[in-house]
């Protein structure tokens, strides 16, 4: 660990430390994509036979795959695949020609540029976790705070109770008889499916209202047990002793002090989650059947479809990275007590 | 905590600086460190409830033959003939009886009660191997990056970022049949063995980075207290001050990611099985069993109730057990 | 939080009394007709070919009709699209040289779609082959079809870049399998590959180098759509084929829907089989089986002129079949895929074993095990009964529930050790469970090998793959026992890789047979393919003919008109309508 500095010692620090985490960061996604990359060129599922059915023979596979390039050495792949982000490539007549930057490759199982795909997708996921992360911070604050604050009571125990019982579910358990129940049989809401916020909102919540309900069920358990812990941590701690001995009143002291104290670490790991389920939320994709990032990547790799695998992975590594790299900062705003190292 | 996407898995999450909030003042107590949990967790029924059921779900998975035995009927054994033509039991509940407690599964009509029994014995081992697994990574990691910093801090913390930032269920997905490819002859059966132990490595290969974080944060923490300093400067060789100093300050936090652990894997394990990886037919498990139990939710209820709540029980007290052994580990515990 | 727990577990035991308070299920025998006679024969009359197609009594023009699906359709280019789902889709979208006219019920004429007969067999040798096109047939911008632009559509299909698609046609023209290396498309975009000309623009010539009698039936696939060259944009043409069918694709959005909308250049008079009812489909993707029946069950909204493409998946059928209001609103039909446990002859040379095979099996079980006679219906026979000329037997008797003591007898004390290749699939692994359970009973000793879902397809193609049963199902591209017989059992055809004879069987004399029938006219090859397919069971059982796939479908209350293909075996389209 490098010398401990506060927050207040500088701007300089605050940008190495900026720099070394991007480095980080980047050193991260690279790891990332070769390992993929090695990992898809180790299935046991050859890409080139799904493109050649049922009157197919060696030397025309052998034909497809020199058109895709998987015959070229993995290094020149893998090469060119990363220089095709930054310049974009031609991909030959097979593969929808000249594709531009950002370039992801083409899918030869979805007949579509990755980029298209991935324009498709990445709403859907960001549609599904954004609004389910609100709603379990919500609830898991709100209950850690009444917990928290009823320590003891029947209350306290009654909401960590149900967010315990709420985490020991498994999400398509839970959405199954949700669906069966809300959906299917009473009709009270319409079948889970995805639409642009843009186009229309209220159908766009419709349609994802069980899912965010499901995952916050789900979610909002660690985060009341981590809440109600910080905040009866931080009540005890000198400064909201301090506060509270200059004569500020009950309310002041949670909001301005304890709360803010309390919930950087509430903050750093709901990005963290943040930023693994934006990697893809598979289970609750398919459980209520709208084709996000995760489902697209389980589906790329059982048809061996390179490209997307490398995309939605590295997409979803990105989120992952970011969301580590914003925590960093976040908490160094929100917790006057932050060490940066 | 990166079994991501974690959708599947419970994500309980540790803070820094949460329920482990770090050793300070419990020497000061008169009572060894050891007997003040034990008589916190006494004292709180909750504990003492879910525990007593945990024991008994041990106990079960670990009598299963002798279960099968007392029961008569084996995990692979059909009855297809007690079966409707749509291939759904006969009888009440899914075919609830005195000869199959929990009634038979639709198709291939196997007792549902002996392979609930086995499907626990394979999910415990599963969960409780990987949680070891994972806790003995995660602090072998976390202690050489707190401990020794520098380089090996900086290596041991990319290696976590990278960890985090790999999908979990795609890489379990690409690796869990090239691993059996690779790993047995095409024409050779695959022990369920092989299924049981590539899934723990999965398990554990991903798990680590949880216990890994909390614990190099503790003796970041600990290096610099005066017991550890003193212990330096008499002299101490690395390996005293790892085993005799540090380790047995650590066990608070080991034992919390172990209880957070466990049910994540147990949910994981089914939650691989839902896109199609993990464990073969042949192996009862409880993820497969309640996988392929959802679609008879409307034609065959029973069948998905049994394995369900069973599951929502297992994993229930195991949470409900792990928050009162953090309640008990944390010295500014309210209760 | 005890009382949580007691609350906890006294809901649980409140759910099992419930559950417990259900009526018990007495059984009772669901039963599906399969043994319909299927017909099949090629127009001679060219008034046949005519339209417009008759209308449909209550059908009504106007509304959206739905489908949903849960994978989308691999490609909508009709040189490139092989999956049912294509099959049955593009024919909206693009006409063909000939199609089916089909009652949903097997009784199948082939007649001409974009040309006048379903062929003329200028010499009665199956070598040279006139289409005539129709007068008035038009593309989605209002200029005629003439024979160049099927020519074209057919040329384009040599392109290597348009992976997929049936290879028939290339294959006959240029008398090899290496057709793309025989002519290549890329450089002579402007001329057409050897064999195929067009000597005025109403006619098509076919000229082969051998007798090609399924001529007619191959020109069926959406692979002799007619496209014109200003039009092709290559890999994407599948985003926006262009139209000569009675509807157009006026969106397309990848793996989320398709929009079709009339084709007002589209004339039902000379169309006759198609009509142009609803005033969109819309094809959506996603939905799970299980979603898309319970959303057709529950019949709200759009879904109520909505179609579940996918079959109602095994855990439902029950609840579908037992629900008397849902009957007007099911399909079920027996499909042409039959489904084999394929013994690797290569490896199991004892015809005793694969004998005592056949008699192991317990297929009322197997069915069972696959969610009950909505799903299949066993079969002892290598072409499926959907076939032209088929004909029942069962050369192997063993029950309904298999006769292990034959098995035994036949074995005459020896265990075999056979290795069983299985997907990884949840159902093909129940099946191989089954399987194992019925053939140890009769005293072989089964180990169960996994093999990756995916990989499966090509692995049991390779010849001298180490499995020595496997399952696997074929259907023919038309429902002759040509496109079956010499295709699976052809063992001169056995090569490294993609083979579809799964079961290496290989007999010189068999191979004669397949050379004399093909060489028929196709009219009369029927009733000699189903000899045939008893002769080889008979005298090789080179695999355990195990049952065929049952299409059993559901539709939401306003959905009409969509029946199951008698050919494909999955849901046809063209007379579709949206009831008021």
């Amino acid at each position: 660990m490098a010398e401990p500095c506060g927050l207040g010692s500088g701007p300089s620090l605050m940008a190495r430390f900026l720099v070394k985490r991007i480095l980080s960061a980047v050193l991260t996604l690279f790891a990332v994509s070769v390992l993929t990359f090695l990992m898809f060129f180790a299935l046991p599922r050859d890409p080139v036979s799904g493109m050649c059915p049922k009157n197919c023979n060696p030397e025309r596979q052998e034909r497809v795959r020199q058109e895709l390039g998987l015959s070229d050495p993995l290094v020149d792949q893998y090469a060119g695949y990363m220089l095709g982000i930054v310049t974009g490539r031609d991909l030959g007549g097979a593969q929808g020609g000249r594709c531009d930057a950002p370039c992801l490759g083409w899918s030869y199982v979805n007949n579509e540029a990755v980029t298209d795909t991935l324009v498709r997708v990445v709403p859907v996921t960001l549609s599904i976790v954004v609004p389910a992360a609100v709603l379990w911070l919500l609830l898991g604050v709100g209950l850690g705070l009444v917990s928290a604050l009823r320590r003891g009571t029947w209350i306290d125990r009654a909401a960590i109770g149900f967010t315990l019982a709420g985490a020991s579910l498994q999400i398509y358990f839970v959405g199954a008889v949700l669906l069966l129940v809300f959906v299917y049989t009473l009709g009270w809401l319409p079948v889970p499916s995805y639409t642009s916020i843009f186009d229309d909102p209220v159908r766009w919540a419709g349609g994802l209202v069980l899912a965010w309900l499901s995952l916050a069920l789900l979610f909002s358990a660690g985060y009341a047990r981590l809440f109600r812990a910080q905040l009866l941590e931080t009540l005890n701690e000198d400064f909201v002793r301090t506060a509270r001995a200059k004569g500020l009143s009950g309310p002041a002291v949670y909001g301005r002090h304890a709360l803010r104290a309390a919930i950087a670490p509430v903050v750093t790991v709901a990005g963290l989650d943040v930023g693994a389920a934006l990697g893809g939320t598979v289970i609750t994709e398919t459980t209520f059947g709208i084709q996000g990032l995760g489902r697209t990547a389980v589906d790329a790799v059982r048809a061996g479809d390179l490209p997307t695998i490398m995309a939605t992975v590295l997409v979803a590594a990105v989120f992952v990275v970011l969301a580590n790299l914003l925590v960093d900062l976040l908490y160094a705003v929100i917790d006057p007590r932050v060490r940066l190292s | 905590m990166s079994l991501s996407p974690g959708d599947g898995a419970v994500r309980v999450p540790i803070g820094p600086g949460g329920a482990a909030g770090g050793s300070r003042g419990r020497r000061a107590v008169g009572a060894s460190p050891g007997q003040l949990v034990w008589l916190r967790l006494r004292g709180d029924r909750t504990a003492l409830v879910s525990g007593a059921t945990l024991m008994l779900f041990v106990l079960v998975a670990l009598a299963a033959p002798l279960i099968e035995l007392a029961y008569g009927i084996g995990p692979q054994d059909q009855f297809q003939g007690k079966l409707d033509g749509f291939g759904l039991p006969l009888g009440h509940a899914g075919g609830v009886s005195g000869e199959h407690f929990f009634g038979l599964e639709p198709g291939l009509g196997r007792d549902v009660f002996i392979r609930l029994v086995y499907g626990l014995r394979t999910s415990l081992l599963v969960a409780v191997t990987a949680a070891v697994l994972t806790a003995v990574i995660g602090v072998v990691l976390g202690t050489l990056a707190g401990y020794f910093g520098g380089w090996l801090d900086a290596v041991v913390t990319w290696i976590t970022d990278l960890t985090l930032a790999l999908p979990f269920l795609i890489v379990a997905l690409a690796l869990t049949p090239t691993l059996t490819l690779r790993l047995h002859g095409q024409r050779d059966a695959v022990p369920p063995a092989f299924g049981v132990g590539v899934l723990i490595v999965i398990f554990a290969v991903f798990g680590w980075t949880g216990t890994a974080r909390l614990v190099r944060g503790q003796v970041v923490a600990l290096r610099e207290r005066e017991f550890v300093a003193a212990a330096r400067a008499s002299g101490a060789g690395p390996g005293h001050m790892l085993f005799r100093q540090l380790l047995p300050n650590l066990w608070a936090p080991i034992l919390v990611s172990f209880s957070l652990a466990v049910p994540q894997f147990i949910t994981g394990e089914a939650a691989l099985s839902f896109i199609g990886v993990g464990l073969t037919e042949e192996t009862p498990s409880f993820g497969r069993m309640i996988y392929q139990s959802l679609g008879y939710l409307q034609t065959d209820p029973a069948f998905v109730f049994f394995p369900g709540v069973l599951v929502f029980a297992l994993v229930f007290a195991v949470n409900l057990v792990g928050d009162a052994l953090r309640d008990a580990l944390d010295p500014k515990s309210p209760r | 939080m005890r009382p949580r727990v007691a609350v906890a577990v006294s809901g649980a035991f409140a759910l099992v009394a419930a559950l417990s308070a259900c009526p018990a299920n007495t059984g009772g025998s669901p039963s599906v007709d399969s043994g319909r006679q299927p017909t099949g024969v090629i127009a001679t009359d060219p008034k046949d070919s005519t339209g417009p197609a008759p209308e449909l009594a209550g059908a009504r023009r106007g509304g959206t009709f739905t489908v949903l699906r849960e994978t989308p359709i691999s490609h909508l280019d009709p040189q490139r699209t092989y999956s049912f789902a294509g099959l049955m889709a593009v024919p909206l979208v693009a006409r063909s040289l000939t199609t089916w006219k089909d009652d949903g019920a097997g009784n199948l004429t082939l007649v001409g779609d974009l040309a006048e007969t379903p062929g003329r067999d200028v010499n009665d040798d199956c070598r040279i082959w006139e289409f005539t096109v129709k007068d008035g047939v038009r593309f989605e911008d209002g200029r005629p079809v003439t024979a160049r632009e099927i020519a074209y559509g057919i040329a384009r299909s040599f392109d290597p870049d348009l992976t997929g698609g049936p290879t028939y046609l290339q294959e006959w023209l240029a008398d090899t399998p290496q057709y793309d290396t025989a002519w290549d498309f890329t450089a002579n975009r402007g001329s057409l590959p050897p064999g195929l000309t067009t000597p005025d623009a109403r006619t098509l010539r076919f000229e082969f180098a051998r007798p090609r009698c399924d001529l007619p039936f191959a020109a069926s696939l959406p692979s002799t759509a007619p496209l014109p060259p200003d039009r092709d944009t290559g890999v994407n043409l599948g985003n926006a084929p262009f139209s000569s069918g009675p509807y157009k694709v006026t969106r397309y959005r990848p793996g989320i829907e398709i929009v079709m909308e009339r084709n007002e250049h589209w004339d039902a008079g000379t169309d006759p089989v198609r009509h142009q009812y609803p005033d969109r489909f819309v094809w959506s993707f996603g939905a799970t089986p299980d979603a898309a029946a319970n959303r057709i069950i529950a019949d709200n909204g759009t879904d109520r002129s909505a179609l579940s493409w996918d079959y109602v998946p095994a855990s439902l059928v029950a609840r579908v079949a037992g629900d008397a209001a849902l009957r007007s609103r099911t399909l079920l039909s027996p499909t042409p895929s039959a489904n084999h446990l394929v013994i690797n002859n290569e490896r199991v040379t004892d015809l005793r074993v694969r004998q005592a095979l056949n008699h192991a099996i317990d297929r009322e079980g197997l069915v069972k095990v696959l969610g009950g006679p909505h799903v299949a219906v066993p079969m002892t026979t290598l072409m499926p009964p959907a076939t032209i000329g088929h004909r029942a037997y069962d050369a192997y008797p063993a029950g309904p529930n298999g006769d292990p003591d034959r098995a035994r007898e036949l074995l005459g004390g020896q265990r075999p050790e056979l290795v069983l290749g299985a997907a990884d699939s949840s159902v093909e692994q129940q099946v191989a469970t089954q399987l194992k359970g019925n053939l140890e009973r009769a005293g072989f000793v089964i180990t169960i090998r996994n093999i990756p879902d995916d990989a499966k397809f090509d692995e049991i193609k390779k010849r001298g793959n180490p499995w020595d049963l496997y399952l696997s199902s074929w259907a023919g591209d038309w429902p002759s026992g040509a496109s079956i017989l010499p295709v699976l059992y052809d063992g001169r055809a056995i090569r490294a890789t993609g083979n579809s004879n799964e079961s290496y069987f290989n007999d010189a004399t068999i191979n004669a047979e397949f050379d004399r029938i093909l060489a028929l006219p196709p009219s009369e090859q029927g009733p000699h393919w189903a000899r045939l397919d008893e002769r080889i069971m008979r005298e090789h059982a080179p695999v355990v003919p195990l049952y065929v796939d049952v299409a059993y479908l559901v539709h939401g209350s306003k959905a009409g008109g969509a029946f199951v293909s008698s050919v494909f075996g999955y849901p046809s389209l063209v007379d579709a309508h949206v009831e008021p």
